[in-house]
């Protein structure tokens, strides 16, 4: 058709189809584009009329070009149809046999290729919009999954790190565990953290701090790539061994990674060296669970710690069991309090002079209701550990007190108690109103209470608890120091202490029983003399026989304590006790 | 309205689109029947509808042929919905081949059937974003790399705006547009109108049938629409009844506030 091109000048009948039909749909051209284009066809159109014999393709092929021109709508049709019948006879001034029955004939051509085109292209438009929507609900799904890995990725990922986090080690774990493969019926865990790691992020900050993790995330993903390497968080890492044959395979992989660890490291301009501790678990996946093993293993970590760290610690279970039953031992202090399973022993600070009971150490007991009666030693440095101590100090002192204002004796002859003060109590503000209280409460005199501090917490001890010391000592309360020469305790400052008295620890008395032990005897007396200067009585702990006492005596000792003297017991057998020259059996 | 972007919309085609609708409008056939019976209660309403998209779709077509002949080879047509006929790239590349489109539309059944018409065509590409992140339009990859800013790019938003609220600030996202433009650069800008259109229950009707669909209208008056020019210097005759703008020939103005939709071209200066 292109040598028609030339031809087109639109004439009056083209115009006015295009009049015709603009309007009845979106027509991408210019009205002088439409008027050209419909000139062609009219030349068609006119050809087909003329055309012998009749071609049915030329007016079905116009059609289909009207369609094709996107002169496609049932108006267009409608109109075409119209002005084709009324106008192009007369505006081309063709001369036709037959007319009428040709123009029906064309008009029918026009129709049917117009009808099909548009069905055709309906049908085409619908599949290409149906395929669009499919492709666009497969790209919004690829995107979902996309976006599932990337939030899954998110959510099983350190973000300072990058390295597996709590939650998919967990996984890679419990999965090891509940469905080992074949030859991994045994799973190691070490669990790694930075030695003094608080230490750089104080000193330097926490920038360099991060950075610090990300090197050693980054050394222990090289050094143990096979194995997984998760960040627990803050400077806590752990990693994965499966397929273990036995004990040794985790430990390679901690040596390994104490290595990694160890390496220097330049840090944002800062050379640090930096040492991590390890506890390791390797054990049969059978019996076991992650659970189990993660908290093992961050056990195992902490006895690393206390050993100093930049080391590794395997797994002990007998060492386990004790600190688990220390734990539950602790955590059952509170109720065995409430329920009243503490109660208290005496022991007498017996004076060497006369024989008599001066005083008396309360010492506390736990009758419990499983392990019969404990000694303070299986519980009160959990005690202490755990602050428990504080409430269990205040029940020993209320408890002590009130026994003792129960003793007979005409008021100032009966004996003191001495309560031994955790170095807990002794920093606790209310201190003083706490002992107040209780002697306000049992109206024990001051002066009957002693309360008996280490030697090494009152080296500890800062100005605030020595002063309350000091009004305790005011209101006429006694202070002994306890286990003295045990630590290093200057005698000079003792001058400046509220302190009344000395307990000589038993390992100086322990020497006085072997013959010729000259040295731990003037050691002693030389304190003792030290002590009267100061204007201190001396206690000597752990007195066990007769001989100690004489030479304790000799030496000018003022009060022995000890087996010699009566064991820890209930009061009442010591306050009977007849002075001096009776001596209980041991 | 914003999905974060690891929630995708999903494809309902029981929900009407706007672009869908436009395509029904323009006698197309790339619908289905939601929209169908969406822009059917429109007609319904609104009998002038379809000549509104069409008048519309013949203000694209004057606005490129325009632009192309004044020079303009980039084109950033946000909003571009079903390309049916007469798409920008269609009337661009006829003038200079080399000419560059990037189309942009929020429908992603729109956005995957345009990837379709455009497989091949180099110079022109099309990205599912939406009109009011013009800096994810701006930053997009595809966009970058086909349009050079330094050098004058004609933004088209037509037949889009009035499904931006007031509260999207479109005035802000067409600041946003500005500053990445060179001078040179043209603004073409078309929407909804009531300029002197008496109330006549009509616009009531049409936004309660754009309710059903994931849009609203906002219809905007020649001032509110003239202020979206800002920093433009509207081009003749400024900001009109769409078949006003520059038509083929007088007779086709006629009637123009029939069409509803007001438009204008902005060049930026300097």
């Amino acid at each position: 058709m292109g040598d028609d091109a030339t031809r087109c000048r639109p004439g009056a009948f083209a115009r006015a189809w295009a009049k015709a039909v603009s309007g009845t749909s979106y027509l991408p051209m210019a009205q002088a584009q439409l008027e050209e284009m419909l000139q062609r066809l009219t030349e068609r159109l006119a050809q087909a009329l003329r055309a012998e014999p009749f071609d049915l393709r030329i007016g079905q092929q116009v059609g289909a070009e009207l369609v094709q021109a996107h002169i496609a709508s049932a108006e267009g049709l409608g109109r075409t149809v119209e002005v084709i019948q009324l106008r192009l006879v007369r505006d081309l001034d063709l001369v036709v046999d037959d007319v009428e029955d040709r123009m029906a004939r064309l008009l029918a051509t026009v129709a049917t290729g117009y009808a099909r085109a548009l069905r055709d292209r309906t049908l085409d438009e619908q599949e290409s919009i149906r395929r669009a929507a499919m492709m666009a609900r497969a790209q919004a799904e690829r995107a979902l999954r996309d976006s599932e890995a990337r939030f899954r990725h998110q959510a099983t990922h350190d973000p300072l790190t990058g390295l597996p986090n709590r939650t998919l080690f967990t996984e890679r774990l419990t999965d090891a565990i509940t469905a080992p493969g074949r030859g991994a019926d045994r799973v190691g865990v070490c669990f790694l953290d930075l030695d003094r790691f608080k230490v750089v992020n104080d000193s330097l900050g926490h920038q360099v701090g991060d950075s610090l993790l990300v090197t050693v995330a980054q050394r222990l993903h090289r050094a143990l790539g096979e194995h997984l390497v998760a960040r627990l968080g803050g400077d806590e890492f752990v990693i994965l061994v499966e397929r273990t044959a036995g004990t040794d395979d985790a430990v390679k992989v901690a040596e390994a990674a104490l290595a990694a660890v160890r390496e220097p490291a330049l840090v944002d301009g800062h050379e640090l060296t930096v040492s991590a501790s390890i506890g390791i678990v390797e054990r049969p996946v059978a019996g076991t669970s992650p659970m189990d093993l993660m908290r093992a293993a961050d056990s195992t970590l902490h006895w690393a710690k206390a050993a100093g760290g930049a080391r590794w610690s395997l797994f002990d279970a007998d060492r386990n069991r004790r600190e688990l039953a220390r734990y539950a031992l602790s955590a059952a202090i509170p109720a065995a309090l409430d329920r009243g399973e503490f109660y208290l022993d005496y022991q007498p600070l017996t004076s060497l002079r006369d024989g008599r009971v001066l005083g008396m150490e309360a010492l506390v007991r736990w009758r419990h209701p499983e392990l019969g009666v404990l000694r303070p030693d299986s519980f009160i440095p959990l005690a202490e550990e755990t602050g428990l101590i504080v409430r269990l100090g205040s029940w020993v002192l209320a408890e002590a007190c009130r026994e003792a204002g129960t003793w007979p004796g005409p008021d100032g002859d009966a004996p003191f108690v001495s309560v031994n003060l955790a170095v807990r109590q002794l920093h606790r503000t209310d201190l003083v109103t706490e002992v107040r209280g209780v002697l306000g409460r049992t109206g024990l005199p001051p002066h009957r209470l002693q309360l008996e501090i280490t030697e090494s917490t009152m080296m500890s001890t800062v100005v605030e608890p020595v002063r309350a010391l000091r009004v305790l000592g005011d209101l006429g309360v006694r202070v002994a120091i306890d286990d003295f020469g045990t630590g290093y305790c200057n005698l000079a400052y003792l001058r400046d202490l509220p302190v009344d008295e000395l307990k000589v620890a038993g390992e100086f008395v322990t020497g006085l029983r072997a013959p010729g032990s000259g040295t731990d005897e003037r050691i002693l007396a030389s304190l003792v003399s030290l002590a009267h200067a100061l204007d201190l009585t001396v206690t000597a702990e752990g007195v066990e026989t007769a001989d100690q006492a004489d030479r304790l005596r000799a030496i000018g000792c003022d009060a022995g304590q000890g087996w010699h003297f009566g064991r820890p017991g209930p009061a009442a057998p010591h306050l009977g006790r007849v002075p001096a020259h009776v001596d209980a059996a041991p | 309205m914003q999905r974060p972007d690891w929630a995708p919309e999903t494809i309902d085609i029981e929900r009407p689109s706007v672009a869908r609708m436009y395509d029904y409008y323009l006698g197309g056939s790339h619908n289905f029947a939601a929209d169908r019976a969406a822009a059917r209660a429109m007609v319904e309403a609104v009998p002038e509808a379809p000549l509104m998209a069409q008048a519309n779709r013949a203000f694209l077509r004057r606005a490129v042929q325009y632009l192309a002949q004044a020079g303009v080879r980039q084109f950033l047509d946000i909003g571009s919905g079903i390309p049916t006929v007469g798409n920008v790239h269609e009337i661009a590349q006829r003038i200079d081949p080399e000419s560059r489109v990037v189309y942009v539309d929020v429908d992603p059944v729109a956005v995957a059937h345009s990837h379709e018409i455009l497989a091949g065509n180099e110079h022109a590409t099309v990205l599912q974003e939406d009109l009011r992140n013009p800096e994810a339009i701006l930053a997009h990859p595809e966009v970058t790399r086909l349009l050079d800013f330094t050098r004058p790019v004609a933004v088209m938003i037509v037949a889009v705006l009035h499904f931006v609220p007031d509260s999207d600030r479109p005035e802000e996202v067409l600041r946003t547009l500005r500053g990445a433009l060179a001078p040179g650069s043209h603004l073409v800008l078309s929407q909804a109108s009531e300029e002197g259109r008496d109330g006549t229950g009509e616009r009531a009707e049409a936004e309660r049938v754009y309710r059903r669909t994931d849009s609203q209208l906002w219809i905007r008056s020649r001032a509110e629409l003239t202020a979206l020019f800002d920093g433009f210097e509207l081009v003749d005759p400024g900001v009109v009844w769409v078949p006003q703008w520059r038509p083929d020939s007088p007779d086709q103005a006629e009637n123009a506030e029939r069409a509803v939709f007001m438009g204008g071209v902005g060049r930026l200066g300097g």
